[in-house]
Formats: C-alpha cells, sequence, structure tokens
C-alpha cells in the first residue's frame, strides 16, 4: 500500500518541477520541444531510479560524513552510463540535449531524493519513489515542451497542429519564453491546488 | 587583446549565463530575493568558477586526455569541483574569516549549481586554451553576478507591488526573470 | 580512527566498483556509438554523395592510412564503399581544410576513373548568407564530373566559381577536395 503511495506522491504531491521547484535548468533549457522534454525526462529517471536503488542497497554501509561524497559518486556514474548509451543508441536526442545531458548530475532533484529519501527508507519504496519522481518529472518536461513548441512553432512531436494561417510565436521557443511559459505553467498550478487542497 | 575583450563580452551579456544558456538557474531564484544575499552569491560563484575552470582543464588535458578516459569527464569535473569547494571553504575559514563570513553560506550550495560544472565543461567543448578558459570563467561568473543583482533589485520591490495572488512568489519571480532574457535578447548580433 | 578507515575503505571501494562498471559500459558500447555517430553525422553527407549502391557502405567502411601529420602520427581515413552486385563502383570519404572561420569537412564521392560524382559540406562555420552558402546546391553540384585538374577555380584553369562575396569559404572548400582528390591514387589501391 505505501508502495503505492510512495509512487504516486510525485505524479501530484510533489511533482518536480511544478510543486517542488527544483531541477530548473534542464526543465527550462531542453523544453523547446516535445520530444526533448521526453528525452531528458527519461534520461534523468533512468540515474534517478538507479542511483535511488543503490543509495537505499548502500543505505547502512555508508559513513554519515561521507554520504554526500558517495551520492554524488553513485550519480555521477549512472549519468556518466546515461552518456554513453545515449551515444550508442539515440545519438540524434544525445546531440538536441548536448551538454545538459552530462549535468544531471547537479540536477537537485536527484541528489534530493538520495538524501530526503532513499539513504532512510528500504529498496523497493525507494525504486517506487525513483519511479513516481522520474515519471512525474517526465511528464512535467513533456507538457512544458509540448505547450513552448505548439505555440512557438505550431507543432507537436514535429506534426503539424495548428491551422494552416497560425503564425508562429517564436518568442516560446527562446530563453524569454521558457521563463515566462513555466511562471504562467506555476500560477495555474496554484490555482489548481488551491481549488483542490492537500488532504 | 580584441579577442579576450569580445570573450567578456559575449559571456556577460550576449550569450549570459542564465538568462541565454539557462545555467544556474535554482540558485539564480533560489537567493536572489535579497540585494546583499545576491551579491554574496554572485561573488562566491565567481571565485569558485573561475578556480574551476581553470583546474578541470589542467584535468582534462593532462590526466584524462593522455589516459583515454574522456568518457570519465563528468564523474571526475564533479569530483574535483565538489572538493575544491571543500576547500575553499576550510582555507577561508582559517585565512580570511571576513571574507568566509560573507561567502561561506553559499559555498555548499555551489557545488550543485550547474553553472559551475557547466562552464567547465563548455571549456573543453569549445575547445578553449588555458588563457581563454580562464577568462571565459571568469566573465561568466561575472554574468551571473549581474543577472542575479539585477534580479534581486526587481525583487526587492515585490512586497510594495500589487502581485494578484495566483502569481505571488515564484510564478511571478520567474515571469520578471522572462521579462529580463527578453531585454538581453537585445544584444544579440553585438559580437559576432 | 575506525571511523576514518571505514570512510575512506567506503569510498574507495564505491569509486572502484564505479570505475570497473563504467570502463565495461564504454568498451561494452563502443561499436554502437562509432556506428551511431557515423549514421548521423557521416550518413546524410556519404548519401548526398553516393548514388545505386545495393550494401550498407557503413558497415563494410574501410580504414586507411593516408600520410602522416607534422608530428609523424599516422591520418587515418574511413573509406565508404558503394557496392552494386558486390562490385565496388564509387567510394565516399572525407578531407579537411581551412575556410574564413574554421575548418571545412567535405565529403566526397569519387569513381574509379578518380571523377567526383559529387561532394557535400559536412561541418563548417562560414557567415551565415555569405559563405554559409556553401552548402547549397548550387554551389556543390558544380563539382560533379571534374577531377584533380579541373576542381579549381575558373580563374586558375579549373571549372569551379567561387561565391560572391565567400572567397575564402569557396578557397576552402576547393582545397578540401584538393586534398581528398590527392589521396584518391592510395585509396583507389586499397578499395577498387
Amino acid at each position: 500500500m505505501s508502495v503505492v503511495k510512495e509512487f504516486t506522491k510525485g505524479l501530484w504531491q510533489e511533482l518536480p518541477p511544478f510543486r517542488l521547484v527544483l531541477g530548473l535548468c534542464p526543465t527550462l533549457a531542453v523544453t523547446t520541444m516535445a520530444k526533448n522534454g521526453l528525452g531528458m525526462g527519461l534520461a534523468t529517471t533512468f540515474v534517478l531510479i538507479n542511483s535511488n536503488v543503490i543509495v537505499s542497497v548502500l543505505r547502512k554501509i555508508i559513513p554519515g560524513k561521507v554520504r554526500i561524497a558517495s551520492y554524488i559518486v553513485v550519480i555521477a556514474s549512472f549519468v556518466v552510463m546515461a552518456e554513453l548509451l545515449l551515444q550508442a543508441y539515440w545519438y540524434p536526442m544525445y546531440e538536441e540535449l548536448g551538454i545538459f545531458v552530462p549535468l544531471i548530475v547537479v540536477n537537485c532533484i536527484i541528489l534530493g531524493r538520495a538524501e530526503a529519501f532513499a539513504s532512510k527508507n528500504p529498496i523497493v519504496h525507494s525504486l517506487a519513489d525513483g519511479l513516481g519522481i522520474g515519471l512525474g518529472f517526465t511528464i512535467s518536461l513533456t507538457i512544458l515542451g509540448g505547450i513552448r513548441e505548439i505555440l512557438g512553432t505550431g507543432e507537436f512531436f514535429s506534426m503539424a497542429v495548428m491551422w494552416p494561417s497560425y503564425e508562429p510565436f517564436s518568442f516560446m521557443v527562446k530563453a524569454p519564453g521558457a521563463f515566462v511559459c513555466l511562471g504562467f505553467l506555476l500560477g495555474l498550478m496554484n490555482i489548481i491546488s488551491r481549488r483542490r487542497p492537500a488532504h | 587583446m580584441s579577442e579576450y575583450l569580445l570573450l567578456i563580452v559575449s559571456a556577460i551579456l550576449v550569450s549570459n549565463i542564465v538568462l541565454a544558456r539557462y545555467l544556474g538557474n535554482c540558485p539564480f531564484l533560489g537567493v536572489s530575493q535579497k540585494m546583499d544575499t545576491a551579491v554574496g552569491m554572485g561573488m562566491a560563484v565567481i571565485f569558485v568558477v573561475t578556480l574551476a575552470g581553470m583546474i578541470t582543464w589542467v584535468v582534462q588535458y593532462a590526466i584524462l586526455n593522455p589516459l583515454g578516459l574522456e568518457y570519465l569527464r563528468t564523474i571526475a569535473f564533479i569530483l574535483v569541483i565538489a572538493s575544491l569547494v571543500q576547500l575553499v571553504e576550510m582555507f577561508l575559514q582559517k585565512s580570511i574569516p571576513a571574507l568566509y563570513k560573507a561567502l561561506g553560506i553559499f559555498l555548499p550550495l555551489i557545488t550543485t549549481n550547474c553553472a559551475v560544472l557547466g562552464i567547465a565543461i563548455i571549456n573543453i567543448q569549445e575547445e578553449y586554451d588555458f588563457m581563454h578558459t580562464v577568462v571565459f570563467s571568469f566573465a561568466s561568473g561575472v554574468g551571473f553576478t549581474l543577472a542575479m543583482v539585477l534580479l534581486a533589485s526587481l525583487r526587492e520591490r515585490f512586497p510594495t507591488a500589487r502581485i494578484p495572488t495566483t502569481f505571488a512568489g515564484m510564478p511571478i519571480a520567474m515571469i520578471t526573470v522572462g521579462l529580463l532574457a527578453l531585454a538581453f535578447l537585445g544584444f544579440t548580433g553585438l559580437v559576432d | 580512527m575506525r571511523d576514518l578507515i571505514k570512510m575512506v575503505v567506503v569510498l574507495a571501494v564505491i569509486c572502484t566498483t564505479s570505475g570497473v562498471v563504467l570502463s565495461y559500459v564504454n568498451t561494452a558500447t563502443e561499436a554502437p556509438r562509432e556506428y551511431q555517430y557515423i549514421k548521423f553525422v557521416q550518413e546524410p553527407s556519404m548519401k548526398a554523395v553516393l548514388s545505386d549502391y545495393d550494401n550498407d557502405p557503413i558497415k563494410e567502411r574501410i580504414k586507411l592510412v593516408v600520410g602522416e601529420n607534422e608530428e609523424g602520427n599516422p591520418i587515418e581515413t574511413v573509406v565508404f564503399p558503394a557496392k552494386k552486385g558486390g562490385k565496388t563502383h564509387a567510394v565516399a570519404y572525407s578531407a579537411t581544410a581551412k575556410g574564413y572561420h574554421d575548418l571545412i569537412e567535405v565529403m566526397v564521392g569519387v569513381d574509379p576513373d578518380g571523377t567526383l560524382t559529387g561532394i557535400s559540406i559536412m561541418t563548417h562555420t562560414e557567415t551565415p548568407g555569405l559563405g554559409a552558402r556553401i552548402e547549397e546546391p548550387e554551389f556543390t553540384d558544380q563539382f560533379q564530373g571534374l577531377d584533380v585538374d579541373t576542381a579549381k577555380l575558373s580563374d586558375e584553369g579549373g571549372q569551379v566559381d567561387a561565391l560572391s562575396g565567400a572567397t575564402f569559404s569557396t578557397a576552402g572548400v576547393i582545397a578540401a577536395v584538393g586534398s581528398a582528390l590527392e589521396q584518391f591514387p592510395q585509396i583507389k589501391k586499397e578499395t577498387f
């Protein structure tokens, strides 16, 4: 039962980056297209699940003083692995995400989950937590990418979705558009959560 | 000389690390409510980013490349940055207590500031030589501070502004950053 | 003291495990990474210069040593053979030369007589609207059917018209094509 709760909390109560405003750099940088948001989300989820599991396995072995250093090594190892795997099997996505693939290592969400959750909970729960938060992050990035792609280029997953005379609002795919769009989405989240109070 | 000048202008204004390259957003939004913390964070970033840029450059060209371990770059750089931050913290605490008092609380936050790792990686990807690395890292730190100071001076006025409750807090800060970024977009084309 | 030893041991074990695992993943993904790189970076250019083949030129690629650089290290070129019915009728490979800004990398397709079947610009950083026009078919199509004697500027006895306002970029492409064609006799021996 509680495993299910650990999974679902990532999808609403602690949905990153909207409810937990963390991991902003990749959120803003790669969401020019829904596809890139999805790719970034999946890569982050891969690292998050694996690091959560390993940290949970080692939680009784790692001495308190070197825990952050140990977590960083674990996370960085999975990031390097993700880099290599992307290069080997999804090269176009590797090119699109560019510098933000290695930067997954400093995504505060991952270190945050390792420290706040996986270091204190059993393996299955940590796995569920990583999966939930990762999936929530992936969905959020895909939605943000989708909105920016539709408004900015008139396409969604590279398919034209707007009427033919639609004039693309190219502001949305540039840096300022990223900030403004995320600002409006956070505002929207405020309205929704006020209507549906946390239980 | 003019080449370095162009690099500096480009790193501070045209491709501002926060407003155009999307790096270092968490501390940028996290500690920009007040001017003095913004300045403190900015100074700490300039200091660490320049040092980290130099050291990671040496690590890349003196250790990783000769050994054929380029694929370990991410892990090597983050470890270098994490230990560097620790060392700087210990050094400042012992030798320059005044500076430690000003920057101390910001230092631990810098390890997970992606601007530091990001700049270190950009230095390598752009194949900068050592001098370019130093100049670019420093200028990027200055660009970060400039953006921090601008945003903090805007956010200090929020309490007196009538902001719709829906947008209070993070949403309005985000939109303000968007407008700042829009202003910086005006620098496009300043440097080829 | 025991705590300290435990800390060091745990950290060392984690780092070693990570190193072993990563070096395994690195070796295991080497071949697919090279294949993907060639497929997405070189294949579009290769397809533009080769036609009418029924093999997979990437799978059948050949690595050849085509001379030495200034330090005496061998220069390797990857040659993609286009085969029909098992018989090679053209090869594609790339060469670089300095353009106006930086290196221009050109893929050339050559048939057994040393005649160009086409060229395609793979990477360049020339000025958009001026030098960048070297990418356009109006420019690259001129090279089709030329050989080592005719792939020169029309002012210099060849048959290539320079792009107006992009003399250096044009010269860069011609130099790259020229150096590719100079390597051809040696490549011919090994491939046809």
